[in-house]
């Protein structure tokens, strides 16, 4: 069996020598066709976390700025949304692998080791580009400074908010004069808007989409609501918990009563219950091209001030120049250009439903005209934010450990006076825990700006 | 046909039998060393190398950048013993495991019993249980969690019911075990099917001529055939139910579920390397994962070897 076999020998070495030129061949046609596709000069490799809506916002952004500086060829990635996605931007930082910009929730960048995993933004880069402190929030802008340093350049705010159908209400005669909703400013008048809703709805619906069983809707539904109370997590130095357990039994007793009271049907989806006549739902600003889309009649305002002081859960999506060890140069000029023009033309995002941190942009009459943007655009003013610690910030420990808690008491199997001792105790153990990145715990952090 | 290590040693025929034995040891060796060599070489970097290195690692406090670690002896196991989070997520490992491996151990069985038995249509009924196993995890799951899904999933709509399967803690993990045996019985199912058709048929032949009846037949001549098969498939689900992870994540959208009610031992050491970035930790339980799973894996051997010595 000789002749044969050695063909057949030649035959499988022929086809595997041609497999593996093969898969060179395209892998440098690959990278033929990324140079071919622009004569730029400058390559930007930008990693996001926008799908849905918000990545077809974002790729029309990218689009317009790149017929406008030809010279800058971007290369846009969307990842995962999430942990995966932290998970990737720090070990490529780590690796020094990572791409010229970023996107990041705000509230991880504390965490995400500053200085390390994170270069810090050149701010006189960015005025050349058109993008000052001045034009920010204050208390945003502040948020993405540690140590004195600016990590992250705010892009927007998203906000949970009060969905409401109008067509709903008027029934119930729960529309002031200009068809918006009647300002609540306690649980009792809540409650009561509530019985009213629920008298004239559509039955076999809930009256409130609550995400009860969720935790990172419980979670920022109870930040908003202690924050409203003017309940405090630690004190400035991060060495003391002043977490408030009467203030959070409040809150937690607050959310419970919706479930309680049968107000909502837990588990149920929020979102197509709302579309499908549902009087409320409380959602993040992210859902306004959905309901805008079902050709819904609907308002939208910032989560109700039962506790009487203005403040709804905010997180912020941010620019951030993951670490480079040779960070610099066109490129990194090129990366500062960029994120400014998407900060500075942020009215297409803005028809997703985010609050543009751009002060410009959201004073213009273009903005002003969106609805229902225009009814929530104020709670750029009173943020409700988890602390500035290492461990919070979007889907961070914080939330991990807490939210659950927090579920356990709105869906009844724990009571809310012993939940709020048990999030007090959680927090005790966390700011007393090492931030694995350096070693420091919060005190040691020296994350306050 | 002539293998080529016997080509080779035809000449030498007139060696002493050892001195054959010997070439023969090299030749197979060195033919054999060849063949095992790539798997060898994964084997080493891809499983001895990143456990020794987990190993190491678990003594120290890595974060996820690498930089930074220092020696921290025995701390994380000192940790690890009093986290009750980690507690939990085991018990959630383990009680899926009790769930799923009583369950699919008799469905396989009795799928076997029926794609042996029935004449018409056997490829259709072996195929309708096999293939679900060729699916990608993150298929079966997100299939599962639209036909659990409250409201408008399939299950709730066929069956007239309302239960909040993906959302309640009491079903979370109810909605996993059903999924899981749909998703993997097709496995122990073929592994049955092959046993039952080995089987002799002489040996139902003559319990016939003895008067026997289907039953006894079932009884005394196919369960005690099926012994040794009934050991490998528990050994084997069970193993694979402890491990318990992505399509548990990918049905409860990459969170822990309900109340942390699904969140398993994989997962929560995902949760410590990977969210809390502490990857020391993290290996630290890995570790101590390796050495529940090598303790089950060996009770097992000792049992089934004890259970040999026995019948002896």
């Amino acid at each position: 069996m000789g002749q044969p076999g050695l063909n057949r020998r030649q035959l499988l070495a022929g086809i595997g020598g041609l497999t593996v030129a093969g898969s060179f061949g395209f892998a440098a046609l690959g990278t033929g066709a990324d140079a071919l596709a622009s004569s730029a000069s400058t390559r930007v490799r930008y990693w996001n976390l926008f799908s849905g809506g918000d990545g077809a916002n974002m790729i029309a952004m990218l689009d317009s700025f790149r017929k406008e500086h030809p010279d800058i060829a971007v290369k846009d990635s969307t990842l995962q949304w999430g942990n995966p996605f932290y998970t990737k931007l720090a070990m490529a930082a780590a690796g020094d692998r990572a791409p010229e910009l970023g996107v990041m929730h705000m509230g991880r960048v504390t965490g995400f080791s500053p200085g390390r995993l994170l270069d810090p933004w050149d701010v006189n880069l960015l005025a050349k580009y058109g993008v000052r402190e001045a034009d920010f929030n204050p208390a945003l802008w502040k948020r993405g400074v540690i140590d004195g340093k600016l990590y992250a350049l705010p892009l927007d705010i998203h906000v949970q908010l009060c969905f409401y159908r109008k067509d709903v209400l008027k029934k119930a005669d729960l529309l002031g004069d200009d068809g918006r909703i009647v300002p609540v400013t306690s649980t009792t008048e809540w409650f009561d808007v509530l019985k009213k809703a629920k008298a004239v709805q559509k039955k076999g619906l809930q009256t409130i989409g609550l995400w009860t069983n969720d935790q990172n809707f419980q979670w920022w539904f109870f930040v908003a609501f202690y924050t409203q109370l003017g309940g405090q997590w630690f004190n400035d130095s991060n060495t003391e918990v002043l977490f408030d357990a009467d203030k959070a039994t409040q809150v937690l007793e607050f959310l419970r009563q919706h479930v309680t009271d049968g107000y909502v049907i837990p588990g149920a989806p929020t979102g197509e219950q709302f579309i499908n006549g549902a009087p409320f739902t409380w959602e993040g600003n992210w859902s306004v091209p959905v309901f805008s889309g079902a050709k819904l009649d609907y308002g939208a305002t910032p989560l109700p001030a039962v506790f009487g002081k203005q403040a709804t859960h905010a997180e912020s999506h941010a620019f951030v120049l993951p670490h480079q060890a040779g960070r610099g140069g066109a490129t990194n000029d090129g990366a500062h250009q960029l994120a400014a023009y998407v900060v500075q033309h942020a009215q297409q995002w803005a028809a997703g439903g985010h609050i543009p941190a751009y002060t410009p942009t959201l004073s213009t009459a273009a903005y002003k005209k969106l609805t229902p943007q225009n009814e929530y655009a104020s709670a750029m003013d009173h943020q409700a934010t988890e602390p500035k610690v290492w461990f919070a910030g979007s889907t961070g420990v914080l939330a991990q450990d807490l939210g659950p808690v927090v579920v356990s008491s709105t869906m009844g199997s724990a009571k809310p006076a012993a939940v709020a001792q048990t999030m007090k105790k959680h927090l005790t153990k966390l700011l007393a825990s090492k931030n694995p990145m350096d070693g420091k715990t919060a005190a040691q952090g020296g994350a306050v700006a | 046909m002539t293998t080529s290590a016997q080509t080779v040693i035809a000449p030498a025929r007139a060696r002493t039998a050892t001195a054959t034995a010997t070439v023969r040891r090299k030749q197979g060796f060195q033919h054999g060393g060849w063949f095992v060599a790539p798997f060898l070489g994964l084997f080493a970097v891809f499983v001895i190398w990143p456990l020794l290195r987990g190993l190491y690692l678990s003594f120290t406090d890595a974060n996820i950048s690498g930089a930074g670690a220092s020696f921290i002896g025995l701390d994380n196991y000192r940790e690890a013993l009093h986290d009750s989070a980690m507690w939990d997520a085991l018990g959630h490992s383990a009680y899926f495991t009790l769930l799923v491996v009583p369950c699919i151990t008799v469905l396989a069985f009795l799928l076997a019993m029926l794609a042996h038995h029935i004449e018409r249509g056997k490829w259709l009924w072996r195929l309708c249980f096999f293939a679900p196993f060729l699916l990608p995890s993150t298929v079966a799951g997100n299939m599962w969690q639209w036909l659990f899904t409250q409201g408008i999933g399939l299950f709730n709509e066929t069956f007239g019911l309302q239960t909040p399967w993906l959302t309640d803690k009491s079903y979370a993990m109810l909605a996993i075990v059903i999924t899981t045996l749909w998703w993997t019985v097709g496995f122990s199912f073929l592994l049955y099917l092959a046993a039952l058709q080995g089987i002799p048929d002489h040996l139902y032949e003559a319990a016939k001529l003895d008067g026997a009846n289907a039953w006894h037949r079932m009884v005394h001549i196919t369960l005690p055939m099926l012994r040794n098969i009934t050991g490998l498939v528990i050994a084997l689900q069970v193993l694979a139910s402890l491990q318990l992870f992505d399509q548990a994540v990918v049905m409860m959208d990459f969170s822990p579920g309900p109340e942390l009610s699904t969140r398993s031992f994989v997962q929560y050491t995902l949760e410590q390397g990977f969210t809390s970035y502490r990857v020391g930790y993290a290996s630290a339980m890995s570790i101590i994962f390796f050495v529940i799973i090598a303790v089950v894996a060996l009770a097992r051997m000792w049992l089934l070897r004890n259970r040999e010595e026995g019948g002896r």
